[in-house]
């Protein structure tokens, strides 16, 4: 493991009952990354993490946070991890500045500076039970990054926000990866990985599908990007030699003609090759349309090819169910 | 700042007085029934009350009821909420020592246990009177052997059992016979034989009998004071065990 190492995993195996979530996974993340794990529900991403945080045991395998082992090292391990945890809460009564005191431990940064920073500083007497879905999850954000710790990992960040306290998180999120901190995401919002993540890991039945940055995830499994636009009311001849070429350009899959629209299918070069050709034809067409493909489309492409066997804890749902129910 | 078993007293010792169930069970109900049946026998019954006054046998009697209601009642409910709501798992991946919480919940039991027990005795005061101790030590390492043993059997049924509600209805069942029969009912002279042999056995009455005998000089119960020792270890050694934070399977 080297030294900008700060999670090593190998061959991770964890069963529950004899099913098995996770089935010789591993997983690398680099000081300064932020890295996120996505797939569909019952992928071992939930389970992953908390064997990462030595909140499970594995079966087998190993594993190594900032060079220590989370299980037998816990004590040593637990200080250097903010979590945020899924499915998990605070006493109801406890108050907000209550909460704070009670997680700070002697490395923490200053509590109120945090709150204020999130939008709390106003609920710090507030019960637990009096805040709202978002106020809790920035609480809980607050509480993981309290004691300066040198690995974030966050299950679920954004679960049940609306999108002003999404985006509200994505900025603390980009301001943690700003200062220098790791941080592994843990999210079915494909969205939000695209948007935070610098490396993403795409999973199912708790093997490691494929990984690389966002970009990198569309290119090699939803590269097409499609251009579309009206021919107008020009001459037929005009048209074809048009057509033809397109039908030159560089990063082409196909050319489609569907009455007098036309799409365009290729990879990101060909955006560039159309617009630039329909300047040069003349005035641009008003419905000119362009859809670039993103990483939902990437993944639907992962789960639904050959990327994982469909081994045990495995699901023979169509990988765009699998996706719905992700969300 | 301060170490995380302090940090997390502090926290408990707040949430409890504002937990309703602590005001209601551990603190109003002994006083009230103390109130109640301390005054429902007058001296001339006191033979069966091994030759004491009636109202000093229940002011030295509910001292362990406080004991129970905390062990059996409050301790529970409150570990198996936080267990329910993942509380627990919320403290273990922030890193709060292995064994931190049990330790804190030790303290907070024991802590709430001597603060409801002086309200008792202070409200007793002017009404009853406080009977004076005869074997001062022998009383007190009763009641804090007898807390540790109660408080212990709260943590470890908040551990195992699924939920705050199951957990409530087991510590309910288990708290009013040792109420009724180990310490806040009728005297064992009263009893039927078959009721004084259970009542006899149950923890409670062991706890009891070793803090209430010493207190009002009927006998020293070294026998009594020897068995609620053995249940306080015994009880804080599977106590930790299933109350320990970190790595499930």
């Amino acid at each position: 493991m080297s030294e900008s190492e700060v999670i090593s995993v190998r061959g991770l195996r964890k069963s529950y009952g004899g099913r098995t979530v996770v089935d010789g996974l591993d997983l690398d993340v680099r000081a300064g990354e932020v890295v996120g794990l996505i797939g569909a529900n019952g992928a071992g991403k939930t389970t992953t993490v908390e064997c990462v945080q030595g909140l499970r045991r594995p079966d087998a395998g190993v594993i190594r946070v900032l060079g220590l082992d989370p299980v037998r090292d816990a004590d040593r391990v637990g200080p250097l991890i903010g979590s945020q945890l899924q499915d998990s809460g605070l006493p109801d009564r406890l108050r907000v500045a209550e909460a704070v005191a009670l997680f700070a431990t002697h490395r923490a940064r200053d509590g109120g500076e945090l709150l204020e920073r999130f939008g709390l500083g106003a609920r710090r007497r507030s019960a637990f039970s009096s805040l709202s879905g978002g106020e809790r999850q920035r609480l809980f954000l607050v509480l993981a990054l309290l004691n300066r710790p040198r690995l974030v990992i966050l299950d679920e960040l954004t679960q049940g926000l609306d999108p002003a306290a999404r985006r509200d998180v994505w900025a603390a999120v980009r301001r943690l990866h700003e200062e220098g901190t790791t941080v592994l995401l843990v999210t079915h919002e494909l969205d939000e990985a695209e948007v935070l993540c610098g490396r993403v890991v795409a999973m199912r039945a708790g093997r490691v599908l494929d990984s690389g940055t966002p970009a990198e995830l569309i290119d090699r499994h939803a590269g097409w990007a499609t251009v579309g636009f009206g021919l107008g009311d020009t001459r037929r001849g005009d048209d074809a030699a048009f057509l033809e070429h397109l039908d030159r350009v560089e990063g082409l899959r196909s050319v489609r003609r569907i009455g007098d629209r036309v799409e365009v299918h290729g990879d990101r070069r060909v955006i560039a090759h159309v617009g630039a050709a329909l300047v040069a034809r003349g005035p641009v067409p008003d419905d000119l349309s362009v859809e670039m493909p993103d990483l939902e489309d990437a993944l639907v492409t992962l789960l639904d090819g050959d990327g994982g066997d469909g081994g045990s804890g495995g699901t023979d749902r169509p990988a765009a169910d699998l996706i719905g129910a992700a969300r | 700042m301060s170490g995380p078993v302090a940090r997390l007293v502090r926290a408990e010792f707040r949430l409890m007085t504002r937990d309703p169930l602590v005001l209601t069970f551990v603190l109003v109900f002994p006083i009230v029934t103390m109130l109640i049946i301390g005054g429902s026998f007058s001296a001339d019954d006191a033979d069966a009350f091994s030759g004491v006054d009636p109202s000093d046998w229940y002011v030295a009697s509910y001292v362990t009821v406080v004991i129970a209601a905390t062990g059996l009642v409050m301790v529970p409910v409150h570990l198996a909420s936080y267990r329910e709501r993942g509380v627990l798992r919320r403290f273990a991946a922030a890193g709060f020592p292995r064994w931190s919480f049990g330790i804190a919940q030790l303290a907070v039991g024991l802590g709430t246990t001597a603060l409801a027990s002086a309200v008792l005795l202070a409200v007793a005061a002017p009404v009853y009177g406080v009977p004076s101790l005869h074997e001062g030590w022998r009383v007190l390492a009763a009641l804090v052997l007898g807390a540790v043993a109660f408080v212990s059997a709260g943590v470890l049924l908040g551990s195992v059992l699924p939920s705050a509600r199951s957990a409530q209805a087991v510590g309910l069942i288990l708290f009013f016979p040792s109420f009724l029969l180990g310490a806040g009912g009728p005297p064992p002279a009263v009893m039927g034989d078959a009721l004084r042999d259970i009542a006899e056995v149950l923890p409670l009455s062991v706890v009891t009998t070793a803090a209430r005998e010493p207190w009002l000089g009927i006998a020293p119960a070294g026998g009594s004071l020897v068995v609620v020792a053995v249940l306080a270890v015994v009880g804080v050694l599977a106590a930790a065990r299933r109350s320990a934070l970190g790595a499930r399977g």
